[in-house]
C-alpha cells in the first residue's frame, strides 16, 4: 500500500519538529541521563536493582503505595462516575455552574488543599468538633495522619480529572440508544446497568488507568496528611535523592516504576475499551 | 561519559582562545551553543572581580535575617553584595550542582553532618583556615569541611495548659503516657530523635554513641500511635497552635516563636540536643576564595547576636555571650545555664550512619 503524503501534511509535520526537538532535548534526554544513574552509581552493573528487590523496606513502601493507590482509585472512580452521570443529566445552565465547581480545585495548589484537609480532619478540626458537639461520637475520630487521611486527600485531588474524563465519555453516548431502550419497555435500573454502564466502559477504563498511574506518584499529599506514618514510593525516592544521596537506588526505583507504568499502559491498550477511548468519538 | 568529557574539553579550548583574544565573544558563545554548553561556561566568571557572594539557606524568615546579620556587615566592610538564596542546600542539591558544573552558591547553610558527608563525597572545598580564623568559634566547632555559623537545639517543648500542675522536665516525661496523656510530635528526620528516646530509657549521655537503635525502636514502638511526625519547622509549630499535641521534640527556635505568640507554650533546656550548623563551600563556587572572607566576617560576635535576636540561632563565637542581655541568654543554647545538661549530637556518627539510619527510621515509623 502506498501512503500518499500531501504537501499540507508534509508542512504540518515539519511544524511539529521544533517542539519535538525541544521536548527530546529538554525532557527525554535528561530523564535518560538520570535513569542511566541506576546502572552506573555507585558502580557499573545491576547492583541497585538487586538491592532494591532484596530490601524489605522498599517492599513495604511498594505495598503501601499499591494499597493506597488501589483504594484511592476505587473511591475516585465511583464518586466521579456519580458526578459525571449527574452532569450529563443536568440542564445546560445548571451544568455550567456545576462544571465550574468541578474545575475550581484546579486553581488551588496541592499544598493548600492538603492543609485545608488538615484543618477539616484533625482532632480539633471542623469535622470532629461538629461530630463531638452533635453527640455522634464521644472521642474525636482519627481521620488524619494515617492512611485514611492520605486517601481522602488523594481522592479529592483526583476527582476533577476523573470527572472530566468520564463526562467526555458519557456525553459521547448516543441518546437515541437510551430512548430505544426506554421505548422497548426497560425500566431505569435496567437502562443504567445494561445500556449506560456497558457504554461507559471506555471512559471508566481510561479514567481508572489515569488515576492509578497518577496515584503512584503522589508526594505532597501523603507527606502532609500521613505525617510520617504513610510512606509512598515518591517520597521514598525524594528522600534518597535529596537527603541520603543514594541516587543509585532512587533511580533504580524510578526506572522500575516507569517500566511498570509503561507496561500497564501497553497492556491496557490491547483491550478494545482503551482503544476506543483513545480513538475518540464513535459517533 | 566520554562524549561529555570531550565536549567540556572542547569548550575549555574555546574559553582559552576567547581569553587570549584569538576569537571574539560572539564566536565563543556560538561555539559553546554548538556544544550545547552555553549555560555552563561563563567567560566572565573566572577572571572578573568578585562583585557578590551568594549564600544558600532554607528560606522563610531566615532569608531576611541572614541578609541583616551576615550580609549587611560584610557589604559595609567590603562593598561586595551578599545575596541570600532560600532554595535549601540539601546534600542532594549541592551534589547535583557540583556534578553538573553549574555552581551558583558560594556558601551553604547546612548542618555539620552535611558538611562531613559532602566533604567525604568530594563535593565541597575544605575550609581555608589560612583565611578563616579558627579561633573565632568555640571548641570543636571548626571542622575540615565546615565551620559552625550558629548552633541550635532540639528541645522538649510543651503546652502548659495541657500538661497540668507539674511541667515535664525530661525525655522520660516525654515518653510517659500515663503521666502526660495525649499526642506528641517528633521529627521524621532522624537526627536528635533516637537520642531523646534513649535518654528517656536511661542511657547516659557519655554512652550515647554509637546509638543503640534496636533499644530505641523497642522503647518507641508502643508509643507510635500517639506520635505525629513533623517534617518542617512551621508544621511543628502549627501542631501546637492547633492544640493537636501536648508535647514535642522540636527545634528551640520554633519553641521560641511559639512562646512569643503564647506564653503557655514553652520548653525546657534540660537534656537539650545540641547541633552545630555549618558553612560549606561547594566545589567550583563562583566567588572563589573570596567566600572565606565572608565566612570570617559572619563569625564576628555582633552579627551573630543580631541573628540570635532575629531568629534564635545561637552564636558559635563564645565572645558573643558578652554582648547578650538576660533576654538573649534565655534563648541561647550555649548560655552556661542552658548548656549544663545538654547532649551534643555527634556529627561524626551521623556522617557515617545517617543514610542507613534515616531509611530504617522511616520504615519503622510507617509500618
Amino acid at each position: 500500500m502506498v501512503i500518499k503524503v500531501t504537501n499540507f501534511e508534509r508542512w504540518a509535520f515539519m511544524l511539529t519538529v521544533p517542539a519535538g526537538v525541544v521536548a527530546i532535548g529538554l525532557y527525554v534526554f535528561p530523564i535518560l541521563q538520570v535513569l542511566a544513574l541506576s546502572v552506573t552509581e555507585p558502580s557499573f552493573g545491576l547492583g541497585n536493582y538487586v538491592s532494591m528487590v532484596r530490601n524489605p523496606a522498599i517492599g513495604r513502601v511498594v505495598r503501601t503505595t499499591l494499597i493506597v493507590s488501589a483504594v484511592t482509585t476505587l473511591f475516585t472512580i465511583v464518586f466521579s462516575y456519580i458526578v459525571a452521570f449527574a452532569l450529563v443529566q443536568m440542564r445546560p445552565k445548571v451544568r455550567r455552574f456545576a462544571m465550574f465547581l468541578v474545575m475550581l480545585p484546579f486553581w488551588i495548589s496541592v499544598l493548600v488543599r492538603a492543609f485545608s484537609w488538615i484543618t477539616i480532619l484533625r482532632r480539633n478540626g471542623v469535622l470532629n468538633s461538629a461530630l463531638v458537639e452533635a453527640g455522634v461520637v464521644n472521642e474525636p475520630l482519627e481521620l488524619i495522619y494515617n492512611q485514611l487521611g492520605v486517601i481522602i486527600g488523594m481522592v479529592h485531588y483526583m476527582m476533577p480529572f476523573a470527572i472530566l474524563l468520564l463526562y467526555a465519555n458519557l456525553t459521547d453516548i448516543d441518546q437515541r440508544i437510551i430512548q430505544a431502550a426506554r421505548s422497548l419497555g426497560a425500566r431505569a435500573p435496567t437502562i443504567f446497568w445494561r445500556v449506560w454502564l456497558p457504554l461507559s466502559t471506555p471512559g471508566l477504563a481510561i479514567a481508572t488507568l489515569f488515576v492509578v498511574i497518577f496515584s503512584f506518584g503522589f508526594l505532597v499529599t501523603p507527606a502532609n496528611l500521613g505525617a510520617g506514618r504513610v510512606l509512598m514510593i515518591a517520597e521514598y525516592i525524594s528522600v534518597q535523592i535529596s537527603s541520603t544521596l543514594r541516587w543509585g537506588v532512587a533511580t533504580a526505583l524510578s526506572t522500575t516504576m516507569l517500566i511498570c507504568v509503561a507496561a500497564a499502559i501497553a497492556l491496557a491498550m490491547r483491550h478494545p475499551a482503551f482503544r476506543s477511548a483513545f480513538g475518540g468519538s464513535q459517533k | 561519559m566520554s562524549v561529555n568529557r570531550f565536549s567540556q574539553d572542547a569548550a575549555q579550548v574555546a574559553l582559552e582562545k576567547f581569553k587570549s583574544g584569538q576569537i571574539n565573544r560572539r564566536s565563543f558563545m556560538t561555539a559553546l551553543a554548538g556544544l550545547g554548553l552555553a549555560a555552563t561556561f561563563k567567560p566572565s566568571a573566572a577572571s572578573a572581580e568578585v562583585s557578590e557572594i551568594v549564600i544558600c539557606n532554607w528560606g522563610g524568615a531566615a532569608l531576611e535575617a541572614f541578609e541583616k546579620a551576615y550580609g549587611a556587615p560584610f557589604t559595609d566592610a567590603t562593598g561586595i553584595e551578599v545575596v541570600v538564596d532560600g532554595a535549601g542546600p540539601s546534600t542532594g542539591a549541592v551534589r547535583a550542582m557540583v556534578e553538573s558544573k553549574n555552581v551558583i552558591w558560594d556558601a551553604t547553610d547546612g548542618g555539620m553532618v552535611d558538611a562531613t558527608t559532602l566533604g567525604a563525597g568530594g563535593y565541597i572545598e575544605p575550609i581555608d583556615y589560612s583565611i578563616v580564623d579558627k579561633s573565632l568559634v568555640g571548641e570543636g566547632l571548626a571542622a575540615e569541611y565546615g565551620i559552625c555559623n550558629y548552633t541550635f537545639s532540639n528541645v522538649l517543648a510543651y503546652d502548659a495548659t495541657k500538661t497540668g500542675e507539674t511541667a515535664p522536665t525530661s525525655w522520660a516525661d516525654f515518653f510517659d503516657l500515663k503521666k502526660y496523656p495525649g499526642k506528641r510530635t517528633m521529627c521524621k528526620w532522624i537526627q536528635g530523635q533516637l537520642e531523646s528516646v534513649l535518654l528517656a530509657d536511661g542511657v547516659k549521655p557519655e554512652d550515647m554513641y554509637p546509638l543503640d537503635v534496636d533499644r530505641a525502636f523497642a522503647k518507641l514502638e508502643p508509643l507510635l500511635p500517639e506520635i505525629i511526625f513533623w517534617e518542617g519547622g512551621a508544621q511543628s509549630q502549627q501542631l501546637f497552635r492547633d492544640g493537636e499535641v501536648v508535647m514535642g521534640n522540636i527545634w528551640h527556635t520554633r519553641a521560641n516563636l511559639l512562646r512569643k505568640e503564647n506564653p503557655d507554650f514553652t520548653w525546657t533546656w534540660n537534656q537539650n540536643l545540641l547541633f552545630a550548623s555549618a558553612w560549606s563551600v561547594p566545589k567550583g563556587n563562583p566567588a572563589g576564595k573570596k567566600v572565606f572572607d565572608f565566612i570570617n566576617s559572619s563569625l564576628q560576635p555582633e552579627g551573630q547576636v543580631e541573628l540570635l535576636r532575629l531568629m534564635g540561632n545561637g552564636p558559635s563565637n563564645p565572645k558573643a555571650l558578652e554582648l547578650m542581655t538576660e533576654e538573649d541568654k534565655a534563648v541561647y543554647a550555649l548560655a552556661p545555664e542552658n548548656a549544663k545538661n545538654n547532649l551534643p549530637v555527634s556529627a561524626a556518627y551521623y556522617a557515617e550512619n545517617e543514610a542507613e539510619l534515616q531509611n530504617r527510621f522511616l520504615d519503622f515509623i510507617s509500618r
